[in-house]
């Protein structure tokens, strides 16, 4: 099967090609459409590359940090800011497929697969990050729970384009982790779990949590949090016990090629379990 | 059939062509230009047998759409050697510690090594292994990959 490729230079060049081809597909970096393509299970009459807009290029650091939708995981996670304020992004990054998917794969194209399975969805989740959409007249930011809606499945209206992942700057001081249980490195997770903390002196005043891979979308364990703010460090045996049946109950995981329900609730609550361990220890 | 205008460097030298938009690098290197160094085994990103340099960076070239290329510096297995045929250091390693088997795997094996070692002329052995997360390959147990890798270092690598 064959199909056109356009490279737009700006991104209303992109908004007409993409009305002036009915059925066309947006490509970032690529690494999971063109495997699906490579397969026969998508086709398309045209790719619209989105790489060469500079919109979607490029990383800006202001009182908060616009990270564009076509910058390579690997330039987003050695950026220095991103690297030092957001370790459980730059740590969900490090370990996302491997080094040659890292140069090429994009955060845009990760969160627009909306895979449940998605690495940089939990890290993201736990800062709070939005996402700037685009139409051809209009520009819009939303948070990025309400961007993914299930599996496969975004916010992102027809015509629209995913530009920019935005982020506000932790305090000072903010702790924060990734976690993740694949079966090999290489593999999808099997489950993840993302955790951040805000201490003020010894009580965990600002607690965010999120897992991947072990409901329909990434999502933020909110009970969780609830339960553990407030409390003081270290966490007694009790109140860690709670967190973890409470990160088990919110869960909903399902039995695939990878993990069966089960081992996926289990897990899930033991990285969440070592997570806050981390941040207690300041990792 | 509509076609694609493609101008890049391909080991130091220029192309310009004209191909079928949906190539993909790999098919453009090895088909059309006939470097056939380069292989393809899992056609989806997880083997790394497909892995060239653009700009220096490792990618799968069996995910890179030809469109891409344009402008680029495309480098593959073939643009290591000198142009007397003399091997790079880094496959004089993998020679002389026997870190091949088969060797379907070993071009893209050697240029992950090639990005490696430019960006980290001394790399620990877990930095070895975790560069190699990409580069599956199905003879060896990775030890004397590991060890080639490792003797390229102490050599010296110049991309």
């Amino acid at each position: 099967m064959t199909y056109q490729y356009h490279r737009p230079g700006t991104i209303e060049e992109a908004f007409h090609l993409a009305a002036a081809n009915p059925g066309a597909r947006l490509i970032a970096g690529g690494t999971d459409l063109l495997v699906q393509m490579n397969h026969g299970r998508v086709e398309t009459p045209a790719l619209i590359s989105l790489r060469g807009l500079p919109e979607l290029g490029g990383i800006a650091v202001t009182d908060r940090v616009r990270i564009g939708a076509t910058v390579p995981l690997a330039d987003v996670g050695f950026h220095p800011v991103v690297a030092q304020r957001f370790p459980a992004l730059a740590g969900a990054i490090a370990i996302l497929g491997s080094r040659q998917i890292r140069n090429v794969a994009t955060v845009g194209g990760n969160l627009c697969n909306a895979s449940p399975a998605a690495d940089t969805a939990p890290a993201l989740l736990i800062y709070g990050a939005s996402v700037e959409l685009r139409g051809a007249d209009s520009t819009r930011e939303i948070t990025l729970e309400e961007f993914l809606l299930g599996p496969g499945e975004t916010a992102l209206e027809p015509g629209e384009i995913l530009t920019a992942i935005l982020l506000e700057l932790p305090r000072e001081g903010t702790r924060s982790v990734f976690l993740r249980k694949g079966r090999v490195m290489m593999d999808l997770a099997i489950t993840s779990v993302a955790a951040l903390v805000e201490m003020n002196g010894i009580k965990w005043a600002k607690v965010r949590m999120a897992a991947g891979a072990v409901a329909p979308v990434p999502s933020r364990l909110r009970e969780t949090e609830r339960l553990i703010e407030g409390e003081e460090s270290p966490l007694d045996a009790g109140t860690r016990e709670r967190a973890i049946a409470a990160v088990r109950s919110e869960i909903s995981p399902i039995t695939d090629l990878r993990s069966t329900a089960d081992y996926r609730l289990h897990l899930t609550g033991v990285l969440a379990d070592r997570a806050l361990q981390l941040l207690e220890g300041g990792g | 059939m509509n076609k694609l205008r493609v101008s890049f460097e391909l080991n130091g030298f220029a192309v310009d062509t004209e191909v079928a938009p949906h190539l993909r690098l790999l098919d453009l290197v090895r088909d059309v230009l006939g470097e056939t160094g380069t292989k393809e085994s899992c056609g989806e990103g997880e083997c790394g047998a497909c892995t060239v340099l653009v700009d220096g960076r490792a990618v799968n070239s069996c995910l890179y759409p030809v469109g891409e290329a344009d402008g680029r510096k495309v480098t593959t297995i073939e643009g290591l050697t000198g142009s007397n045929g003399e091997l790079s250091s880094i496959q004089s390693a993998f020679l002389r510690r026997g870190g091949t088997q088969c060797g379907y795997c070993t071009p893209g094996i050697v240029m992950t090594t090639a990005a490696l070692l430019t960006e980290n002329p001394h790399p620990t052995e877990t930095e070895i292994r975790l560069a190699l997360t990409g580069n599956l390959c199905r003879c060896t147990g990775y030890v004397q990959i590991v060890e080639s890798i490792q003797e390229a270092a102490r050599r010296g690598w110049t991309p």
